[in-house]
């Protein structure tokens, strides 16, 4: 048998991929329309659950190009029990985090130990104002809605994964 | 005869062959070309300087440092899991195996060693970014070379294989899933089954892109013999990866060093080409990815269970010491040299990255080559411009 041109055989494989495209339909979709869904663990944007964070500033000392900016003060709460002392706790003021300047890296997330940031896979946010991509504990907390349930892991895993 | 003789006497005998490349019958005015910093189609800045006789290049020099953003100086300011987040973005194509041996490096400073399950993801994620990576290099060449249809081949397929790395790290190009000790989190449920689906596709990709590219008549006549290398000049100028095995060396630092990692547990072969042509570097690249998605079936087969973190504390201090460690990336030997003084990030970081070697021997390939020539020769030499600059 004769060796096929390899021109005639390009040819072929496009032909191959519009018939495919034809029956099976495109790769593609046309985003503001039809959106694909990204997965679960996806790093879209970051969700703060207000009531659990303590202004430690753990997350904003771990932030590799340091845009997570917390202000927060002491403040005397009721006692627990009736006749206790009155508790100190820490209240936020500020928590704001710049994503002009987050690279999205999760340090953050992973540091907190009071389980108050979360990865949500929200993506839609940009603005026309880069100033606005400053998100205050408002906006933060907003996104917090969209925080999926942690995926079910793969035969063989060990322990049960956190956020 | 003395080591150092032997070198001068073949760097004088190679620098020969390329002067008596240049023809010097006909006298036409010099003229310099500028080919970048910037052009649309690459992602990044270099510079080649490209002194022209006519068609003929006489001088060239690659002009680096325009993307430079000293991430060895900023890494000696951050902390160990800050600096994983930072070295991402060195190699932006195949990240994680960027993360792979400075991690190693800071464990073996630790004396910890990650648990088995977590070094076989961690080869399996290092496979598949190797695959994301040079199948955008196996479109990208069609392009470069004038065929616009493999391209939009490279990028659809590569999308299946980002989705899984997306699906399984949380990030597309930066996973910053490796961590001193193991992993961040396990593997998804359903990422084998879809891990399986996706290398089935992209060893399909692999066919298309050799039917289209590799059988091809004009391809043939611009990659072969076109940017020869020869084996000495190519150990000589430490060129490492496809480039390397273009010309005929035999050298995989995946089975040559004993790593934690889990290459040395499955069989596959290196492939090698005896040219050390563009054909050949562009072949030895194909033939890699299918290689590369027959690791990772074999390794999601024998994938073991357990754990996926050893116990480290919670906060990181490397103890005193200093580490080399380098793997065979996507582009060839990437090894860090980190310096710790005991306190929570690195004393000194030195990245030994490979595009940077890779295009030091630009300057003795081009000289005397056409100018169409340039861009098959630069595309195979195959050069991720955040690796030179880094």
């Amino acid at each position: 048998m004769a060796k096929v041109p390899g021109l005639l055989k390009g040819l072929g494989v496009t032909l191959g991929t519009m018939v495919e495209t034809i029956t099976k339909g495109a790769n593609t979709v046309q985003y503001p329309h039809e959106k694909e869904t990204p997965p679960i663990r996806s790093r879209g944007v970051i969700a703060l659950h207000e009531g659990n964070c303590t202004s430690c500033m753990l997350c904003a000392r771990s932030c590799p190009d340091w845009c997570i900016y917390i202000e927060g003060h002491k403040e005397l709460a009721p006692p627990r029990r009736a006749g206790g002392k009155p508790r100190q706790v820490n209240k936020l003021d500020r928590f704001d985090i710049d994503y002009a300047l987050c690279m999205y890296c999760g340090i953050c997330v992973e540091v907190c130990p009071f389980d108050a940031l979360f990865w949500s896979p929200e993506y839609e946010y940009s603005e026309p104002r880069i100033a606005d991509l400053l998100h205050d504990k408002a906006k933060l907390g907003e996104w917090m809605e969209t925080v999926p349930e942690a995926p079910e892991l793969e035969a063989g895993a060990e322990k049960k994964s956190k956020k | 005869m003395t080591m150092l003789g032997d070198r001068q006497q073949l760097a004088y005998i190679a620098s020969q062959a390329a002067d008596a490349r240049v023809n010097v019958e006909l006298e036409t005015e010099g003229m310099t070309l500028n080919i970048g910093p910037q052009h649309p189609a690459t992602h990044g800045t270099l510079r080649i300087i490209a002194r022209l006789d006519g068609e003929q290049v006489v001088w060239a020099e690659p002009s680096c440092g325009y993307m430079h953003r000293g991430y060895e100086k900023l890494a000696e300011v951050r902390t160990f899991p800050q600096v994983t987040a930072l070295v991402n973005r060195i190699d932006w194509l195949g990240s994680f195996a960027n993360e792979v041996p400075f991690i190693l490096a800071a464990e073996e400073l630790m004396g910890i060693e990650a648990p088995p399950r977590a070094q076989w993801i961690r080869t399996i994620l290092f496979e598949l970014s190797r695959i994301a990576n040079v199948s955008l290099f196996l479109g990208d060449l069609g392009v470069q070379l004038g065929a616009i249809t493999p391209v939009f081949f490279a990028f659809r397929d590569r999308e299946y294989v980002l989705n899984l790395i997306e699906g399984a790290t949380g990030g597309r190009f930066h996973p910053n899933f490796d961590r001193i000790g193991g992993l961040k989190d396990d593997l998804p449920a359903g990422f084998i089954d879809e891990t399986r689906v996706v290398m089935r596709k992209m060893r399909k990709f692999c066919d298309e892109i050799e039917g289209l590219l590799f059988g091809n008549e004009i391809f043939e006549a611009r990659t072969r013999g076109i940017g020869v290398i020869p084996r000495d000049l190519a150990l000589q100028y430490g060129l490492s990866g496809a480039n390397l095995r273009g010309s005929g060396v035999d050298w995989d630092l995946r089975r040559d060093q004993k790593l934690p990692m889990a290459w040395d547990k499955v069989d596959w072969k290196v492939w090698t080409h005896p040219d050390g042509d563009s054909y050949a570097r562009c072949w030895i690249r194909l033939q890699e990815v299918r290689e590369s998605t027959l690791i990772v079936e074999k390794l999601l087969d024998s994938l073991p269970s357990g754990p996926v973190m050893a116990k480290v504390p919670r906060i990181i201090k490397v103890p005193e010491g200093e580490a080399w460690v380098s793997t065979e990336n996507p582009l060839g030997e990437m090894g860090y040299y980190v310096v710790s003084k005991g306190e929570l990030g690195p004393f000194r970081v030195k990245i030994r990255s490979a595009s940077f070697n890779n295009i030091s021997i630009v300057p003795w390939l081009l000289k005397g080559v056409y100018v169409p020539d340039i861009i098959t020769i630069l595309a195979s030499l195959y050069f991720i411009l955040g690796d030179i600059d880094r």
